[in-house]
């Protein structure tokens, strides 16, 4: 968490692609912990994780917000992809756990999700709403990308060590 | 007792669910600008070491425009030097004699190192390395060789959060050059190049190209720093003033060395401005 949170401060909140995107790797905590960690325990590091942001970039609970938010949407999105079932009731997310398709669009649609409240938070009464549209749907679609392939990444690693 | 508890049990992830939610509104609106305490912000001990740390890599990036720019203000330092000098010279002979005049400099600048800046949200702060040990107190003015930047919203033991000019909340007494039309220059959206001066006079002479600078009317800056140059007039609410588009003479994307300006009147000032209260409440 530590290591995403610093990635996320020092690098990507500073650069925003074309004037529009901004990646969210930091959300990476969120998405990837095991579906069977107490919800409790889940909203503890989605906020935690997000005032940590928010005191690194003076944005006093605009991340913080938005993060308990995606936690609380977690559940709901990954088990409206997959039947939960006894199978799929402890899983972890991940490319190797969902296949790309499922995990494909359970990671889009928590990108999304993130995006549109970040912005909306942070930006409202600030741009018009079809800007906040704009770098919404853009940042989604960077998240998503960057978020997948550390994913991947980590992936290979654990199956070299296998 | 027993139920109540079961009941807590059973729903607690929607209590911690409403407690953090609560705990974020609460961040999300109390956080005035003014009022703020060190521990919330980029400049508390953890994320400013943090930060020092990543500028000392990150700062070489910009070092060729900076290099530029630096190179640009001191020709132009230079040559106003060598103007004042043979106006000296010029007075001096007119004069015949050459006793001293005894100045006092009203303002010291302390430098300091951007180690944390911000361009893309509404309000925008950087972070700089000196503070309360350094002798820099909230609300004092900093500007970088360009002109104006901000203004010193926190102040830790070593760090301090600064009000980038880039803050939507934040307006600066400004003036037109060699004028004395003074009017509130604030910034209001997403390019990091313009922002606006309003509350002109209608009856004030301009053309577009002309500086703005501050009006000294604060004790956070002396009069004359250039903040912009005007691009043109655009639309106002009041139709009693004018309101100004302006090109921002600093580029913000790049602040990396700057300067506090510490005011050694502030403290007559703010205790003359004090001292007014009191005798208005009195009455």
């Amino acid at each position: 968490m530590i290591v995403l949170v610093l990635a996320q401060v020092l690098v990507c909140n500073r650069i925003m692609l074309f004037g529009v995107a901004v990646a969210f790797v930091f959300i990476y905590v969120v998405v990837s912990l095991p579906m069977k960690l107490k919800t409790d325990w889940l909203l503890t590091w989605a906020f935690v994780s997000g005032l940590l942001v928010d005191v690194f970039v003076d944005t006093p609970g605009v991340n913080a917000l938005s993060c308990t938010l995606l936690a609380m949407m977690k559940k709901p999105v990954l088990y409206a992809y997959i039947p939960r079932d006894d199978h799929t009731k402890n899983v972890v997310p991940s490319l190797s756990t969902l296949g790309f398709a499922v995990y494909a669009k359970y990671l889009l649609t928590m990108s999304a999700l993130y995006c549109v409240m970040v912005f909306t938070i942070e930006y409202f009464s600030f741009v018009s709403v079809k800007e906040i549209v704009t770098m919404s749907a853009a940042s989604a679609v960077l998240t998503f990308l960057i978020l997948l392939a550390i994913d991947s990444l980590i992936i290979s690693r654990r199956e070299k060590r296998l | 007792m027993n139920n109540l508890l079961n009941f807590i049990l059973k729903y607690s992830k929607w209590f911690v669910f409403t407690i953090y939610v609560l705990i974020s509104i609460v961040l999300l609106v109390v956080s005035n600008n003014y009022q703020q305490s060190i521990y919330m912000t980029s400049a508390n001990a953890v994320t400013g070491s943090v930060y020092s740390g990543w500028s000392s890599v990150t700062g070489y990036f910009h070092l060729h425009s900076i290099n530029e720019s630096l190179q640009h203000r001191n020709a132009m330092l230079q040559n106003e030097v060598l103007n004042l000098q043979s106006q000296l010279r010029e007075l001096r002979a007119a004069a015949g004699d050459s006793i001293p005049t005894p100045t006092v400099e009203r303002f010291d600048y302390i430098a300091a190192g951007v180690i944390n800046n911000n361009t893309r949200h509404p309000k925008n702060f950087f972070t700089i390395n000196k503070g309360m040990n350094d002798g820099v107190r909230t609300g004092m003015g900093v500007v970088d060789q360009n002109g104006v930047v901000g203004i010193v919203n926190v102040a830790g033991r070593h760090m301090a959060r600064v009000i980038s000019l880039l803050n939507e909340t934040q307006h600066f007494s400004v003036k037109i050059k060699d004028t004395s039309f003074v009017g509130s220059l604030s910034w209001k959206g997403r390019n990091p190049e313009i922002g606006y001066v309003e509350e002109i006079p209608r009856h004030a002479r301009y053309s577009p190209g002309d500086t703005i600078v501050t009006s000294g009317y604060s004790t956070a800056f002396p009069e004359g720093i250039p903040v912009g140059v005007i691009l043109n007039r655009v639309h106002s609410r009041d139709d009693s003033f004018f309101t100004f588009k302006v090109k921002l003479t600093s580029d913000f994307r790049t602040i990396n060395s700057v300067r506090v300006i510490r005011d050694i009147y502030k403290n007559e000032i703010d205790s003359l401005a004090a001292f007014d209260v009191v005798t208005s409440e009195d009455k």
